[in-house]
C-alpha cells in the first residue's frame, strides 16, 4: 500500500486549484491523496500520522489551466458551482472539489444531473448555503454615510463573499462612492462612481476608523429606527418567527438592531 | 382640515408608517430590472427582504401612507373619518427625501405608498402621481414601487400612474359585495373591480410591454363568478385614454397588480374566500391576494373582538391553499366546498387533501409525472424538479430523496421508490392522520409549540383564537 499524501495550500480558489493540478499530474493515484487547505486562522487543521505532506505555493499559470478545463471539458455552470465552494467556509472544501472533478473529467457536463450522488449533492447543498448568504447580505447590508459622502458598510459573513455581492451594488447605486468591508477577512469592495469596482486589502482596519458620520446620518439612522419600530404589529409580535427569518448573527451590521 | 404644518417628518414618519402596517405587500414575483447607470436603483424578480420586524414580517418597501386622513368611514379602519386621532400628511418632496435616503443606505427595496382620502379620489391620486413622477423624472429612481390606486378617481390618473409604478394594487377590502355594503358604506364592489379591470386590459393591450411571464399555473376556467365581476368585465371599457403610448421607456404596471382582503370580520366561509381569490387570478390576471387576518383596531362592537389575537391561523391556511391554487395545480373546488367549507385546522390543505383521496397513493417517485408528484404531502416545487432531473440517470430511493429536500416524515405514507414503501405500514385515513398530526410542523412557525390537541380542537371555525408567543 502507497503512503498517502496530503497537499496542503492557501484557502482560496487559486491555492486549490494549484494543489489540483499538482496532485493530478503526479499520477500517484487519486485515492492515495488528499489536499487540505489552511482554516481561516491560517493553519492546518489536522495533520495525519503515516502520511507524506507538501506544501503547495499558489502558481496563477496552473490556475488558469485548472479553470480552463473545468470551463471547457465539464460546463461554465460547473465553475460557478465550485468557485462558490471555493469561497465557501466548509472544512474540506479543497478534497471535496478534488472529487467533484475527478467525476466530472469522467461524465462531463452530465455530472450536474447527478444529484443522487454524495459529492454532488455535497456541492449543491454549500452552493445554496453561499447563495443564501449572497442574498441575505443584498438585503441585510446597511450603509451610513461619512462626511465625504461615502457610503461605508461593515459586514462579517460566513463566506467569503464580497465579490459575489459587489456586482449587485455597483448596479444599483451606479453614482455613489460606496465601500464594503469584510470585517473578519479584512478586505474590502470599493466602487468610484463610472468604475468598476474592485477588491482591495485592509490589512490595517479597525472598527473604529470608520466612524465619521455625516451631519445628516444620524438623523436618518433615527428615522429608519422609527419607521422600523411602527411596521410591526404589536398584536402578532412573534420574535420566533423573526429569529427564523433573520438570524441574530447579522443584526450587530445593522442599523435597526443598534442602539 | 387641520394640516399639521409643523410636524416633524419624524413624528409623520411614526404616524404614517403606524397606519400603513396593516398592507400587505410583497417585492417578490416582481420585475428583472438592471440599472441604468446612472440615477440610482434596480429591482430583482426574486423580490429582497431588507429586515424582519418584531411581528416576524418581511420589511421590504418603505410602507407608508401618504395621509391619515380620510373622508370614507370605513368600520374597520384606524383612519375612518369617525375616529378621532392625530392625522399627518407628507409632501411629495417628503416622501421623495425618504425613499431615496433609506434606499441609498440599503434600508429598502423601494417604496410602498398607500393613502386615505384626501378632499376626494381625484385630488388624492394627484398627490400620489406628482410623488412618483418626481421620483421619477426628478430624483430618477429606478427601483420598486408599489402604489395604491385610490377607487373612484378619475381613469386618467389611474392610467398615469400605471406608467411610474411597478406594482399598483386596489384593494377588495371584504369578499363579498354584501360584506362591504355593510362595513364600508361609502365603498361600492364594481367600483374597485373597475380600476383592477382597467390596468388588466391596459396590461394586455401592451403586450410587448408586459412584464416577466406568469410562473403560476391556473388549471382551467374559474366557473365561480359573482354577478359583479360578470358585470364589470362585459363593460366596454374603452380603452381610448391614451391613443399613442406616453413617450417612456417604461413599461405599464410590470409586476402587475395584487389587492388584499380583509379575513374574518365577516361571514364569509374559507369556501368563498378563496371561490374569490381564484376568480381573481383566473379572470383579472392578479399576481397577488392577500389576506389580512383582522384585528378590530377601533374596538368596534359591531364587529368580532380579536381580544385574543386576530385569526392568524386560519389566514395560514388560506395562504397554504392560495399556494396550492398558483402553483400546484388545484383548483379551490377540490379543497373545498359548499358542505365541507372550512379548511381544516390542524393539517395544512394539501395532507388534508391527499387523506381524502388516498385512492390515489401510493404513488412511484420514480414513474409519476409532474403533476402527480406535486400531489404528495412533503414533496414541494424544487424537490420535484430535482427528482425530475436525478432520476434519468439513477432510480431513486427515500435517502436519494431525503437530500433533494422532501420532507418524508409527510411524504412516507404516499409514496414508493422502486416499488417498495419506506417501510410496511396500515394506509388508513386515522392511522395516517394521527402519524400527521404528531409532526408539530403542520401549525406555523411560532405559534406555541407546547400546545395540544384539545386546545385545538376547541377553535371554533369562524373565529380562530389562539395565542401566538
Ligand atoms: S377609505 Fe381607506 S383609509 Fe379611508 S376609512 Fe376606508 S379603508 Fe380607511
Amino acid at each position: 500500500m502507497k503512503v498517502q499524501r496530503i497537499y496542503l495550500c492557501e484557502n482560496s480558489i487559486e491555492g486549490i486549484f494549484t494543489a489540483i493540478y499538482q496532485a493530478w499530474s503526479s499520477r500517484y493515484g487519486h485515492a492515495n491523496i488528499k489536499i487540505q487547505e489552511k482554516n481561516d486562522m491560517g493553519l492546518y487543521s489536522n495533520f495525519e500520522l503515516f502520511s507524506e505532506y507538501f506544501m503547495v505555493e499558489t502558481d496563477l499559470t496552473l490556475v488558469t489551466k485548472v479553470s480552463r478545463s473545468i470551463k471547457e471539458k465539464i460546463s461554465d455552470e460547473a465553475y460557478q458551482m465550485v468557485y462558490r465552494v471555493g469561497i465557501s467556509n466548509y472544512k474540506g472544501k479543497a478534497d471535496l472539489i478534488y472529487r467533484f472533478l475527478i467525476f466530472g473529467f469522467s461524465v462531463g457536463p452530465k455530472i450536474l444531473g447527478h444529484l443522487s450522488n454524495e459529492i454532488v449533492g455535497q456541492i449543491y447543498k454549500i452552493n445554496r448555503y453561499v447563495s443564501n448568504e449572497v442574498h441575505h447580505m443584498h438585503g441585510f447590508i446597511r450603509f451610513s454615510e461619512q462626511e465625504n459622502r461615502i457610503l461605508v458598510s461593515v459586514i462579517h459573513p460566513k463566506n467569503n463573499i464580497l465579490a459575489l455581492i459587489a456586482p449587485h451594488f455597483a448596479d444599483r447605486l451606479p453614482e455613489e462612492r460606496f465601500i464594503i468591508i469584510d470585517g473578519n477577512r479584512k478586505i474590502a469592495v470599493l466602487h468610484l462612481p463610472g468604475k468598476s469596482w474592485v477588491l482591495i486589502g485592509l490589512p490595517n482596519y479597525s472598527e473604529a476608523s470608520y466612524y465619521q458620520y455625516s451631519s445628516k446620518e444620524e438623523e436618518y439612522q433615527d428615522l429608519w429606527k422609527a419607521f422600523f419600530e411602527n411596521i410591526a404589529i404589536k398584536e402578532r409580535t412573534n420574535f420566533n418567527l423573526q429569529r427564523n427569518n433573520l438570524p441574530l448573527r447579522f443584526r450587530k451590521d445593522m442599523t435597526e438592531f443598534q442602539s | 382640515m387641520i394640516f399639521q404644518e409643523d410636524m416633524t417628518i419624524q413624528r409623520k414618519l411614526e404616524i404614517l408608517s403606524d397606519a400603513a402596517k396593516y398592507d400587505v405587500a410583497c417585492t417578490s414575483s416582481g420585475v428583472d430590472r438592471k440599472g441604468n447607470g446612472s440615477g440610482m436603483g434596480n429591482s430583482l424578480a426574486c423580490g429582497i427582504c431588507h429586515t424582519f420586524s418584531a411581528d416576524g414580517r418581511c420589511i421590504s418597501l418603505l410602507k407608508i401612507l401618504f395621509t391619515n386622513e380620510c373622508i370614507f368611514d370605513c368600520k374597520y379602519c384606524i383612519n375612518r373619518s369617525s375616529n378621532d386621532i392625530v392625522r399627518a400628511s407628507f409632501t411629495p418632496q417628503e416622501v421623495c427625501e425618504l425613499t431615496m435616503e433609506f434606499y441609498r443606505r440599503n434600508y429598502i427595496e423601494g417604496l410602498f405608498l398607500s393613502s386615505g382620502i384626501l378632499v376626494s379620489p381625484n385630488h388624492t391620486m394627484e398627490l400620489l402621481l406628482q410623488t412618483l413622477v418626481l421620483l421619477r423624472e426628478k430624483h430618477h429612481f429606478n427601483g420598486y414601487i408599489h402604489c395604491k390606486a385610490i377607487p373612484g378617481a378619475d381613469p386618467v390618473l389611474i392610467e398615469m400612474l400605471g406608467w411610474y409604478a411597478d406594482r399598483m394594487s386596489v384593494n377588495l377590502e371584504l369578499p363579498t359585495a354584501d360584506s362591504l355594503r355593510e362595513l364600508a358604506p361609502h365603498k361600492k364592489r364594481k367600483n374597485i373591480l373597475k380600476p383592477i379591470r382597467q390596468i388588466q386590459l391596459r396590461r394586455e393591450n401592451e403586450k410587448e410591454y408586459l412584464g416577466l411571464p406568469n410562473k403560476q399555473i391556473l388549471l382551467g376556467k374559474s366557473d365561480i363568478i359573482d354577478s359583479d365581476m360578470k358585470e364589470v368585465i362585459s363593460a366596454n371599457t374603452s380603452l381610448q385614454l391614451y391613443q399613442s403610448t406616453p413617450k417612456m421607456k417604461r413599461r405599464f404596471v410590470p409586476a402587475g397588480q395584487s389587492t388584499q382582503m380583509i379575513i374574518g370580520a365577516t361571514k364569509e366561509s374559507d369556501y368563498q374566500i378563496m371561490s374569490v381569490a381564484e376568480a381573481l387570478y383566473k379572470n383579472f390576471n392578479l399576481k397577488r391576494v392577500f389576506f389580512s387576518a383582522f384585528m378590530n383596531v377601533n374596538q368596534d362592537n359591531r364587529l368580532p373582538s380579536t381580544e385574543e389575537g386576530p385569526p392568524l391561523l386560519r389566514e395560514h391556511r388560506l395562504y397554504q391553499a392560495d399556494w396550492l391554487i398558483r402553483f400546484y395545480g388545484f383548483q379551490t373546488k377540490e379543497l373545498l366546498s359548499e358542505e365541507k367549507p372550512y379548511f381544516n385546522v390542524l393539517l395544512d390543505p394539501k395532507c388534508d387533501w391527499a387523506l381524502r383521496h388516498l385512492e390515489m397513493f401510493p404513488v412511484e417517485v420514480n414513474k409519476a409525472d409532474y403533476y402527480t408528484l406535486l400531489k404528495v404531502p412533503g414533496i414541494g416545487t424544487n424537490s420535484v424538479r430535482k427528482i425530475m432531473m436525478a432520476r434519468k440517470n439513477a432510480s431513486l430511493d427515500f435517502a436519494d430523496l431525503k437530500r433533494m429536500g422532501v420532507v418524508l416524515k409527510r411524504a412516507v405514507y404516499f409514496i414508493t421508490c422502486k416499488g417498495r414503501m419506506m417501510y410496511p405500514m396500515r394506509l388508513d385515513e386515522d392511522t395516517i392522520t394521527r402519524q400527521l398530526l404528531s409532526d408539530k410542523k403542520q401549525l406555523p412557525h411560532g405559534v406555541d409549540q407546547s400546545i395540544t390537541y384539545k386546545q385545538l380542537t376547541l377553535f371554533d371555525d369562524f373565529n380562530l383564537n389562539f395565542n401566538v408567543n
